[in-house]
């Protein structure tokens, strides 16, 4: 790889996280969620021991008087009489009572149920936070106990011609990527964080500005037919502005002009990207065609630099423009598609961009590699994808599969800068919701074979 | 000579100087189940007063005193509580303040604690080297 050619600092992930201590971080999480479950338990048994009463009460007034059995004392009953069924002296709290009838009762009792649901919601929220730290404690024990190393390397520009021979079939080849990967990976998580909050906000941001209409925000605009492209180019330049600052902060200056320089170019590519969009052609023709020629221009105009950006920027490029696109396409999936990065929405999104992003991977890896979209997601994603992605591109943007969407923005890591990857999902999608904190998310991520969360597509 | 004096005079040092840190972390840890006590206690407060406030005029309010229930004025019965309430967000702030303070105390006599054992750390070294 030509990232073995820069230096680079290895350090194993079981001196950064020792194995005994993340061992034993999982077992206290694991004892504070017992802990926070039997409180669940107590305030589930509350609600219903309140709900039994509210009928209790409710059917005392039916009758004048009911003929009980009295307790009397510890073990005694005598029958007796139920009186005045419709009063009710009822506790508010702190020794007070207060003379109420059946109805008046009800509504106390119901405004009690409501004030302990919303206890419950909140202890369920710490839950699953809880949750969530402790999967990424296991993770990180288990990472570290394989011996996974982490490697540092100084980031350098690389030519453009390199990063084509590399990102050729990223899947058969994680470990050649964990280096390339590696570099970014060496990028502390809490940047990837930032960068990803970021580009969630963006996104966001984005998508209700965005959504439903069809104006852009883009810089070079969008009068085109096509404004997902000019969407998805203001993204970009957006995340690009972001990934320089992030960059910054682990680069050095050098690489700071160079990515100055870069930025320039990649203005300028995206400039022709704009042109490329004005082509009439229908969404789905467009998308493809668009890919290619973007890559077409990519391919020409670029010089290592700008390719690199484009290449870091290319999965979020993609999955914005998968954002975009599906969003033109259906309303319903692009509501979903924005919150990609929360795994709830996973299969939703998955389903709406999955078909153009895998086209689009596709035509990338065609065009040159200038976007490894296929890369990163872990070769079983892939596969399943790709196939599933040939046909539903052609057929249009509204089949949904999220596999494809993971897959094609791993593949643009694969080189190099993070910029997030949807990978994520995929491995949210098997683990459910449970983790959604964003640091958990990161760092979560994965197991080996797995897809890897954007921040860790790398470390595949 | 004098080292192993001193140094025994070091470790008596540090061993009162740890007792008084697990005292004030002894404190700290009275101080928080007492606010929690007086925390649970205020809401309950609040959710009374919700209550109360949601009554008509003429409804009957009983106060449990002991083993008697005793019929009290909705006007008093507020007027109470209120006064509960407030009792307890003063106490409740007053703790507050004596943790803070408890945990600045904490804090130093930590730092002390590091130092003398700094100190012992040198001697013993100085000795070994000698």
């Amino acid at each position: 790889m030509e990232e073995a050619a820069k230096k680079g600092r290895v350090t194993p992930l079981a001196s950064l996280f020792p194995v005994e201590e993340a061992q034993k971080a999982v077992r206290r999480v694991h004892e504070t969620l017992s802990e926070k479950e039997s409180e669940l338990d107590r305030f589930r048994g509350f609600i219903s021991d309140n709900t039994n009463l509210i009928n209790l009460v409710q059917k005392l007034p039916e009758g004048l008087h009911h003929n009980i059995m009295v307790p009397f004392g510890k073990a005694a009953f005598f029958p007796g009489r139920l009186i005045h069924t419709n009063e009710f002296l009822v506790l508010l709290g702190e020794g007070y009572h207060v003379e109420r009838t059946s109805k008046q009762t009800v509504e106390i009792l119901k405004r009690r149920g409501k004030a302990l649901q919303s206890q419950v919601e909140s202890l369920k929220a710490t839950m699953q936070d809880l949750k969530a730290e402790a999967s990424f404690f296991g993770i990180t024990a288990s990472e570290a106990a394989e011996g996974l190393v982490e490697i540092r390397e100084d980031y350098v520009e690389e030519n453009f011609t390199e990063r084509e021979s590399q990102s050729g079939p990223p899947k058969e080849h994680p470990p050649s990527f964990s280096e390339a990967d590696k570099v970014k990976v060496a990028v502390e998580d809490e940047e990837y964080s930032c960068m990803m909050s970021r580009l969630d906000e963006l996104e966001k941001a984005e998508y209700e500005a965005g959504y439903g209409n069809e104006t852009h925000e883009d810089i070079e605009n969008v009068a085109v037919s096509d404004e997902e492209y000019a969407r998805m180019m203001s993204r970009l330049d957006e995340l690009e502005k972001e990934e320089l600052e992030a960059e910054f902060v682990n680069e050095r200056d050098e690489d700071n002009a160079k990515l100055a320089v870069n930025d320039e170019k990649y203005a300028h590519m995206i400039a022709r990207l704009d042109e490329i969009e004005k082509e009439p052609e229908t969404e789905c023709g467009n998308e493809r065609d668009e890919d290619e020629k973007i890559k077409a221009d990519f391919d020409q105009s670029s010089d290592q630099i700008s390719l690199d950006k484009i290449n870091r920027f290319s999965e979020e490029y993609q999955s914005r423009k998968l954002l975009e696109q599906t969003k033109d396409k259906k309303s319903a999936t692009e509501e979903t598609l924005d919150k990609r990065d929360t795994q709830k929405d996973l299969t939703d999104r998955l389903n709406c961009t999955g078909l153009t992003v895998q086209s689009r991977p596709k035509e990338m890896s065609h065009g040159k590699g200038l976007v490894h979209g296929i890369m990163k997601s872990t070769p079983l994603e892939k596969a399943l994808v790709l196939p599933e992605v040939k046909e539903n591109v052609q057929a249009a943007s509204s089949l949904r599969s999220e596999a494809p969407l993971q897959d094609s923005k791993p593949g643009f890591d694969s080189r190099k800068a993070f910029t997030g990857s949807i990978i994520e999902r995929a491995h949210n999608m098997q683990t459910s919701s449970s983790q959604q904190a964003a640091t958990s998310s990161q760092s979560t991520v994965t197991q080996p074979s797995k897809p890897v969360s954007r921040f860790k597509m790398q470390r595949r | 000579m004098a080292s192993p004096a001193a140094l025994r005079e070091l470790q008596r040092e540090l061993e009162t100087k740890a007792d008084d840190l697990n005292k004030i972390q002894k404190d700290i840890s009275k101080n928080h189940q007492v606010r929690k006590k007086y925390t649970i206690q205020l809401g309950e407060n609040e959710l009374v007063l919700k209550e109360l406030d949601l009554l008509s005029e003429d409804a009957n309010v009983y106060k449990l005193i002991g083993p008697v229930l005793v019929k009290q004025d909705l006007a008093e019965a507020n007027a109470n509580v209120r006064k509960r309430i407030e009792y307890m967000s003063a106490e409740l702030k007053r703790l507050d303040t004596t943790l803070q303070d408890l945990e600045d105390k904490q804090n130093s006599k930590r730092d002390a604690v590091l130092k003398v054992q700094q100190r012992i750390q040198s001697l013993q070294a100085g000795k070994a080297k000698a």
